[in-house]
Order: C-alpha cells, then sequence, then structure tokens
C-alpha cells in the first residue's frame, strides 16, 4: 500500500501577471490561518465581554491570566519594561502558531505545516531584529557589528545573521511537518496492521481500520499536543530574545 | 485536487501570511490587551483610591480625636473650677450665714440689755414715784401738815435721789 504526504491543497487560482511573485493561490494554509484567525479573535471577544472591574466572572478572569502571563513572559525574558510594546506582536505569533499547530488535531491541515507561514515570520522577526540593531548602534554601528572581533569573520557573522531567520522557520517547519508524516505513516500502518489480524477471520471487517481509533491520539500527545505548544513557544521566545539582545547593542 | 510541493515557499502565500500576523496582532490588541488592561487600570486607579481615601479617613479620624481629646481636658478644667467654684461660694455663704447669725444674735442680746435697762429704768422711775408718794404721806402724816406735792418737789426728789445713793 502507498503513503502519500502531500503539500497544501490549492482550491483557486488567481492569475495576478506579477513575474516573480506568480498566481496568487486560495490554498489550504490560506484558509486554514483564517479559521485559527476568526477563532481566536471570537476567543478574545468571547473573554473579553462584560467585563467588570469587581466581582469578575471565570472567563474575566482568564482573560486578564492571559494578558498578565503576556506581560509577565515578556518582562521576565527581557528584564525591562521596555518591550511593552512587543507584547501583543508576541501574544499574536504565540497563540497563532499554537492554534495553527493544535488545528491538526480536528483533521485541518496545520498552516504551520507549510513553509510559507514560518518564513513569513521569521522574516518579521528579523527585520525587527535588524531595525533594533540598528536603533541601538545606527547603520555604521551595525554594519561594524559584522566585522567583529576581526575582519575576516564578517562572511561568517553575515552568514550566521541570515540563519537566524532561516533556522527559526525550518525548525517550526520541520517540527510541525514531521508530526504530519509520522502521524500519516502510523494510520497508514495501522490500517495494514489491522487488516493483516483480521483478514482471516473476515474480509469486511479487514477493511475496516480498527486500530486506527485510539492508539493515533496516544502518540498525537507528544506529535501533535508537545511538539506543537514546544515550538509555539520556542519561537515566541527565540524572538523576544533576540530582539532583547538586538537592542542591548 | 491541485497540492502544492510539501516544502516551498509560495511568495503571495507569504506575503498574506506577514499581513495576517499583523492584522491577528491588531486583533488581539484590540479585543484582548486594551479591554483587559483598561480594567486592570481602573482597578489599580480604584485600589489607589481607596487607599488615599482610607489614609484620609484615618487623619480625619485622628484630627477629630485630638480635637475631642483637647475638649475633654478643657472640660475636665472647666469641671474642676466649677466644683472649686462651687466649694467657694459655699463656704462663702457659710461663713457669711455665721457671721449674720452671729450679728443678729449680737443684736438681740444687745437689744434685750436694753429692753433689760430701760425695764429697770422704768421700775426704778416708777419705784421712786411710789417712794415719792409714800414718803410724802409718811412724812404728812409725821408733820400732821398737808404738804404741797407741787411745792416740793424739789425737796422730794433730793430726797429720793439721796435714798437712791444711799441704797
Amino acid at each position: 500500500m502507498n503513503v502519500e504526504i502531500n503539500g497544501a491543497k490549492i482550491f483557486a487560482r488567481i492569475p495576478t501577471g506579477i513575474p516573480v511573485l506568480g498566481d496568487f493561490t486560495i490554498n489550504e494554509t490560506l484558509v486554514v490561518s483564517w479559521i485559527v484567525m476568526i477563532i481566536i479573535t471570537g476567543l478574545c471577544i468571547f473573554l473579553t465581554r462584560n467585563m467588570k472591574v469587581e466581582g469578575i466572572s471565570k472567563k474575566q478572569a482568564i482573560a486578564e491570566m492571559l494578558v498578565e502571563t503576556a506581560n509577565n513572559f515578556i518582562r521576565n525574558n527581557t528584564g525591562t519594561n521596555k518591550f511593552d510594546k512587543l507584547i501583543p506582536f508576541v501574544a499574536a505569533l504565540f497563540t497563532t502558531s499554537v492554534i495553527s499547530n493544535l488545528i491538526s488535531l480536528v483533521g485541518l491541515r496545520s498552516p504551520t505545516a507549510d513553509l510559507s507561514t514560518e518564513a513569513a515570520w521569521a522574516v518579521v522577526v528579523f527585520i525587527m531584529i535588524t531595525s533594533a540593531k540598528i536603533k541601538a548602534g545606527g547603520v555604521l554601528g551595525y554594519m561594524k557589528g559584522f566585522t567583529e572581533p576581526i575582519p575576516v569573520m564578517t562572511p561568517f557573522n553575515i552568514l550566521s545573521e541570515l540563519a537566524t531567520p532561516v533556522s527559526m522557520a525550518c525548525r517550526h517547519f520541520g517540527n510541525i511537518l514531521s508530526g504530519i508524516v509520522i502521524n500519516g505513516l502510523i494510520y497508514a500502518s495501522l490500517a495494514v496492521a489491522t487488516s493483516a489480524i483480521l483478514i482471516n477471520v473476515n474480509a469486511t471487517l479487514a477493511a475496516i481500520p480498527f486500530l486506527d481509533v485510539g492508539i493515533p491520539a496516544i502518540l498525537s500527545i507528544y506529535f501533535d499536543w508537545f511538539t506543537g505548544v514546544m515550538q509555539a513557544f520556542i519561537f515566541s521566545m527565540l524572538t523576544i530574545m533576540y530582539i532583547a539582545n538586538a537592542a542591548e547593542g | 485536487m491541485e497540492t502544492q510541493p510539501l516544502v516551498t515557499i509560495i511568495p503571495w502565500t507569504f506575503i498574506a501570511q506577514i499581513l495576517n500576523l499583523f492584522i491577528q496582532m491588531y486583533l488581539i490588541k484590540r479585543f484582548l490587551f486594551k479591554p483587559v488592561n483598561e480594567i486592570l487600570a481602573k482597578r489599580q486607579a480604584l485600589t489607589d483610591k481607596e487607599i488615599s481615601d482610607a489614609r484620609e479617613a484615618k487623619a480625619d479620624a485622628d484630627k477629630i480625636r485630638e480635637e475631642y481629646e483637647g475638649q475633654m481636658a478643657g472640660a475636665k478644667a472647666e469641671a474642676n473650677k466649677i466644683i472649686s467654684d462651687a466649694k467657694k461660694d459655699a463656704q462663702d455663704q457659710a461663713d457669711k450665714m455665721i457671721k449674720d447669725a452671729e450679728t443678729a444674735a449680737h443684736d438681740i442680746k444687745a437689744k434685750a440689755e436694753a429692753d433689760i435697762e430701760q425695764e429697770k429704768k422704768k421700775a426704778i422711775n416708777e419705784a421712786k414715784d411710789q417712794i415719792g408718794g409714800l414718803a410724802m404721806d409718811i412724812a404728812g402724816k409725821v408733820v400732821e401738815k398737808e404738804i404741797r406735792e407741787e411745792d416740793h418737789r424739789k425737796l422730794i426728789d433730793d430726797f429720793i435721789s439721796k435714798v437712791g445713793e444711799a441704797s
């Protein structure tokens, strides 16, 4: 039997005629991204409805806890209040990443299983890091930073600078994709195992992959839940650490 | 259905995801952070206000207590003054009453003495008159001669006064 792991489905193709960018495609990644955005925004609106100063409800307590956690996360990791402007950005990055990773649990394809998504985030973070560095040391200071400690190191420094977004994007993408690949393999192999066990009992029963019920859920605790939350955390953590380091000069 | 390659970067998806990220950031900011931070700020303000109110109330209470204590001390002093005044008044009055009584007693005594003296004088005068008359009667009888009282008044008086002196 064949196991096929495909990229995101393309629902529609809108020709733009722009040479490098090519056609605009409405694909699974974008559609599920919009679903994720609707879920997050709906959750935010739901949690912050009817907020009170005193005698708060459970959902308000959750909303306040989320905000406090985000504030503390940034402030504790940077050690200052200077990066409070970044809190909504990092919060958006983290929630989008978590929900995108976990949405595969309901059968949708994770937007994070498309390298375009992670590349987009990593490039945004890279631009933020670079602008923080330029803000801290000026354009010349930024340029000079590449020639340290000795000018011979310049190419390697440039390479390591560029490696930052590439590694961030590929780390996240690789983890999620590997989860999808392994899940696909497990489903397929369990179906094969079921038919192998039941083929001598009844041919019709053997066609139903009984072992696919339950067992993949246990494995998904690691491959979906743990990896999904962990990668989102790592991505946000690296974002804030890189930017904080860059701002220190 | 057409699928894209497993590992690829589609330029438009890439751009769309950047925009999505920023839209998501705005939405989270607008619908989660803004209202929650507003509520937190309100609560902070409320707490601060309550603390400052409590401090104010405490200061007021201290002021009132000080005032009250001052008033109490004043009232105590006043009470003491009233009591001592009353004591002094009572003493004065008692002294005055005793003095009045003494004076009155003295007056009564003096009056009584005067009365007694007067009565005595009156009695003596009456006695003198009676003695005078008696003497005249006796003398008349002795000299067998009518002595006219008017003519011999002087003589009789002399006699009586001599009798008085002798007695």
